[in-house]
């Protein structure tokens, strides 16, 4: 059979010649003299991811000595997971998009590029003085600056106004925990022995289910855990905020813990969900209802953990890093900034953002939408432990421990203090 | 290369030969020696060390790792349901597999069809398959739950329940790996000679003592490698742990694979992730040496 | 076919029809999962979420697969995935047939050894190797590269065992008068055995690459950026876009992955069902 034999033989090149070609294309790195290429990790979805997009693209356009590619890596703890990957590898991209407590950890071994130098020979009129002090703060370890504020953002209530209405609550968020309980309980609805909605819901997903409880815990006058890493957690505080969100769930029902609770909350399965500021923006404008914006309910205290991420710089060589330098200012300058302001809802970094004239016009148009900026004053630094590589995870295991497996407070607290300190004796000892 | 200084005289054509034995076998060898028995010698060095991958120095700490294992409560969780995935998967998934295998066995129409269909999981992309399933146990919007309403039941939280998650896990096992386990057992029956059967129903056998006394006997080299081989492909689970419900709510999905992959590379405590992988490795050393053993003394091929 | 009604006695009728019962009900069990994906890939927002669920759509909803295609670069990952799988398969099933042939037909004193030391290498699962590997190709600099997801792989204990075993079952006296007309063991190999051995090589081809296509742990660990990701990786990643990204674009994104591989069962259903059944590929 001739023409089987040939028809075999074809596959059989075409099967390799094609895969050859693509593959050698694929590894093709260009060392041409053009502009420079840095790569930048992203993370973030939805509104603030095409936020960042954007503003690449409008970086790129506007300018030809830099050209950044923008890479998306997921919540923010799967790119920190894929940036110790990148550093084992010896693998890294010029600039990430960092959850702000992880500077610390990054920092400690090297693997950020400090800024000093950078800042001090620009001569193109740039400001360090001009981003917000309390969040440039989070870009310091051990008095160098290593990264800049970016989409800095605080934890917030959002809550359905037309349930509440329904309800017969207040159009206004819950001012207090037991409140916030209280309010839960009247969203609840139950029909044929199921509920079929509950008050709220909390987020037991790894990249901030610590945060809200790090909220709650602020707000009873306490913390999780101090600058010299020691922890609280078994302090009453933290035990009543781990009681409350239990009871809701175990005892009164109103509450459930949920790894989505945003998809829940816009199929009005849950009637108040906790979010970033920067979940303003998707929220907003994917609901069917009217969704109002509020601060997390206080207790004792008016306070919250201020999150959000920041940009640093890993790229090793001084080529990349001025180019990478040029990229970090168009990020965090006026308009960049307003535009991030305007789309997703995060908080304005800098002075000259702030009294931006399209952000001052948006916060006119959009009061309701200036929570976040009234928020700012009510702010702390997040726990240290957060910092510490399984920190989150551990945080988040309490969490899934309270309101999945209705283990007893203390003792959560207790084995979480015990899993903490061991995670801080291996990162440090 | 092998070099010969024995003076052992070997012919022209020996020696040509052994060099095209060699060349042959080089490529093959040389990515065995790398990536399959050096990694074994490496993860137990790697095992006496605390190392995150980045510092340039490991710290050498001794048997800690494996001390910190025997005191981690994750870990006896963790060993302990892997072995009841692999328990329960292979006792339902057996049982169901050589039922189907008896029906379709049969003189029947469509033969193939149901074949395709019913074998067809093994070979779709776990990861795509763990996203349907995912959607499949939603307990609100998910198809399961129409089932579960209509026998007056209601859906259980699946996935986010401590008591439910690894159940739900063990049926995407079985649906995945039934159909395979039906065409072996098919291959199995197909090997028992007729003539057995026909005896059996001059002497007035009904089917359920043919199948008792005749099939399930003869059919036990078939059961023996299909037990050995799911138990250990069950102990390898990663994908669809990975995908549905990363190993939780609160670890109760948590298997050994995944854990070592957190440990690795989630948290980077590559020394405890090394002395994970040695556990996993001796467990499946054991099983395939009983195998071994057994099958020389039981099974007749 | 004409059905032969004189063969079927009452309880022979019962008999099949409870076969047949059996038989779809154990079908429409392992098939509604595909099914269910393909309709909640063609539904809209709305009809995704409802219950009882509606089962087709109102409307269908073609866009749906445009909005998953364009939710990540899933064109780059096809080629990724098609890099990967295909120079993967080339070189195991090279790699294979060399060492099968060397281990059926050439005479060495270390032979019976060696064949024992490949062996061994069949019980030592890969999960085992994850870390010492990752720390082998930073070495080589091989992370999130195509030979790091390709080459580790590669090494072939069970394709070299079968195509031993097939070409065993090669007459010696087709060898010999090879030999005879003065082919050495590379022609010998290329232009006698192999083509002889074109089914199993068939067999095992298509068999590799279905299971490099779906491998996931992996290439999982060894890339870290989109650009490199295969469909498995890149399919994953997608659960992590919250936001723009529904129930029916994870499906629709699903069925991206799964065509090809369901094309490929399906057009040699027979030669991949037979070829496990008579013990030539493992699962």
């Amino acid at each position: 059979m001739k023409v089987a034999r040939y028809s075999w033989s074809i596959a059989m090149a075409l099967f390799l010649a094609i895969p050859t070609a693509l593959w050698a294309n694929g590894t093709k790195e260009d060392a041409t003299q053009g502009p420079v290429k840095i790569v930048y990790w992203r993370s973030l979805t939805g509104v603030a991811g095409d936020a960042q997009e954007e503003l690449v693209k409008r970086f790129n356009a506007a300018q030809d000595k830099v050209i950044v590619e923008s890479q998306f890596q997921g919540a923010y703890a799967d790119l920190i997971q894929k940036l110790l990957a990148g550093l084992a590898a010896g693998t890294v991209p010029d600039v990430v998009l960092l959850d702000s407590p992880f500077v610390v950890l990054f920092a400690k071994d090297g693997a950020l590029a400090p800024l000093d130098a950078l800042v001090s020979k620009d001569k193109s009129g740039f400001k360090l003085a001009d981003y917000i002090p309390g969040l440039l703060q989070d870009g310091y370890y051990d008095g160098k600056l290593y990264a800049v504020p970016f989409m800095r953002s605080t934890p917030l209530l959002y809550y359905n106004a037309d349930m509440f209405r329904e309800a017969g609550l207040p159009d206004r968020a819950p001012k207090t925990w037991d409140e916030f309980r209280e309010f839960s309980r009247k969203l609840t609805l139950v029909t044929a022995g199921e509920t079929t909605r509950f008050g709220s819901a909390f987020t037991l997903s790894t990249s901030t289910a610590h945060w809200y409880f790090q909220g709650a815990v602020y707000a009873y006058g306490g913390l999780v855990s101090d600058d010299k890493f020691g922890i609280h957690l078994s302090e009453a505080p933290a035990i009543k905020a781990a009681t409350l969100w239990q009871d809701m769930v175990f005892k009164d029902k109103t509450a459930i813990g949920s790894t989505d609770p945003h998809t829940e909350f816009l199929n009005k399965r849950v009637g108040m969900v906790f979010g970033s500021t920067g979940s303003m923006g998707n929220l907003f404008s994917r609901a069917t209802f009217k969704v109002n914006a509020a601060f997390l309910p206080g207790q004792v205290k008016n306070l919250v953990p201020v999150g959000g991420a920041v940009l640093a710089m890993t790229s090793t060589d001084k080529v990349r890093q001025a180019a990478t330098w040029e990229f970090l200012k168009y990020m965090t300058n006026a308009d960049s900034v307003s535009y991030i302001v305007q789309t997703t809802g995060y908080m304005p970094v800098s002075t000259s953002s702030m009294n931006h004239p399209d952000t001052v016009a948006y916060f006119t148009k959009y009061p309701e939408r200036k929570v976040a900026l009234d928020q700012l004053k009510f702010t702390r630094p997040q726990a240290s432990v957060i910092s510490l590589g399984k920190g989150t995870e551990i945080l988040r295991q309490m969490v899934e421990k309270l309101l999945v497996g209705g283990m007893d407070p203390a003792k959560v607290m207790a084995e979480t203090t015990v899993d903490l300190t061991k995670e801080y004796n291996d990162t440090f000892k | 290369m092998k070099k010969y200084t024995r003076p052992l005289r070997m012919s022209k054509r020996e020696k040509r030969d052994a060099w095209t034995f060699s060349a042959f076998v080089f490529p093959n060898f040389l990515l065995l020696g790398v990536f399959v028995f050096w990694p074994i010698v490496y993860s137990l060095y790697l095992s006496f060390f605390k190392w995150n991958m980045i510092a340039p120095r490991k710290t050498f700490i001794g048997m800690m790792n494996y001390v910190n294992m025997a005191n981690d409560p994750v870990f006896w969780q963790v060993l302990r349901n892997t072995l009841v995935l692999a328990a329960s998967t292979v006792f339902v998934k057996l049982a169901m597999a050589l039922g189907l295998a008896v029906l379709l066995n049969r003189k029947i129409r469509a033969k193939d069809s149901y074949r395709a269909v019913l074998f067809s999981p093994t070979f779709t992309t776990s990861v795509a398959v763990a996203m349907v399933w995912g959607w499949i146990f939603d307990p609100n919007f998910g198809l399961l739950r129409v089932f579960i309403n209509a026998v007056g039941l209601r859906s259980p939280n699946w996935l986010g329940d401590v008591s439910w998650a690894l159940p739900a896990i063990i049926i995407v096992v079985i649906w995945s790996g039934v159909g395979y386990d039906m065409v072996i057992f098919m291959a199995g029956l197909n090997n028992i000679p007729t003539e057995l059967y026909d005896a059996a129903k001059v002497d007035g056998a009904t089917p359920w003592t043919c199948f008792w006394r005749i099939t399930f006997p003869l059919l036990s080299p078939t059961t023996f490698f299909l037990t050995i081989v799911s138990v250990i492909g069950s102990l390898k689970a990663f994908d669809v742990i990975a995908i549905m419900t990363d190993g939780g709510p609160m670890n109760s999905t948590n298997v050994i694979v995944y854990y070592i992959y957190q440990n690795a590379f989630q948290w980077f405590k590559t020394g405890y992730a090394s002395a994970l992988a040695l556990v996993l490795f001796v467990i499946i050393m054991t099983i395939t040496l009983v195998q071994t053993r057994l099958a020389r003394r039981w099974v007749h091929y | 076919m004409a059905i032969r009604h004189r063969d079927l006695s009452g309880s022979r009728l019962i008999g099949r029809v409870l076969t047949h019962g059996a038989l779809i009900i154990a079908s429409l069990v392992i098939g509604l999962p595909f099914i269910w994906m393909l309709t909640t890939a063609i539904k809209s927002p709305a009809e995704v979420h409802l219950f009882p669920p509606v089962w087709w759509p109102e409307k269908i909803r073609w866009d749906n697969f445009v909005t998953a295609w364009e939710s990540a670069p899933f064109g780059r990952f096809y080629i990724n995935s098609i890099i990967t799988s295909s120079t993967g398969v080339f070189l195991e099933v090279s790699i294979a047939s060399l060492s099968a042939y060397a281990f059926a037909r050439i005479k060495f004193r270390y032979r019976e050894m060696l064949f024992m030391v490949l062996l061994a290498a069949m019980m030592i699962p890969g999960q085992v190797a994850l870390i010492p590997n990752y720390v082998v190709l930073k070495h080589l600099g091989w992370i999130n590269t195509y030979q790091g997801i390709v080459i580790p792989h590669v090494s072939s204990v069970f394709g070299a065992f079968l195509l031993r075993q097939y070409f065993l079952t090669i007459p010696d006296s087709l060898y010999d008068a090879a030999e005879i007309d003065g082919l050495g063991h590379v022609r010998i190999l290329f232009h006698i055995a192999l083509p002889l051995a074109r089914p199993v090589v068939g067999t095992l081809t298509l068999y590799l690459f279905i299971s490099k296509w779906n491998s996931y742990l992996w290439p999982l660990i060894i890339t870290n950026t989109q650009n490199m990701r295969t469909l498995p990786v890149g399919l994953a990643m997608l659960r992590q876009a919250e936001y723009a990204i529904g129930p029916e674009h994870l499906m629709a994104a699903s069925i991206f992955v799964l065509v090809p591989v369901l094309l490929i069962f399906f057009l040699a259903q027979k030669q991949l069902i037979e070829g496990i059944a008579s013990g030539a590929v493992k699962g």
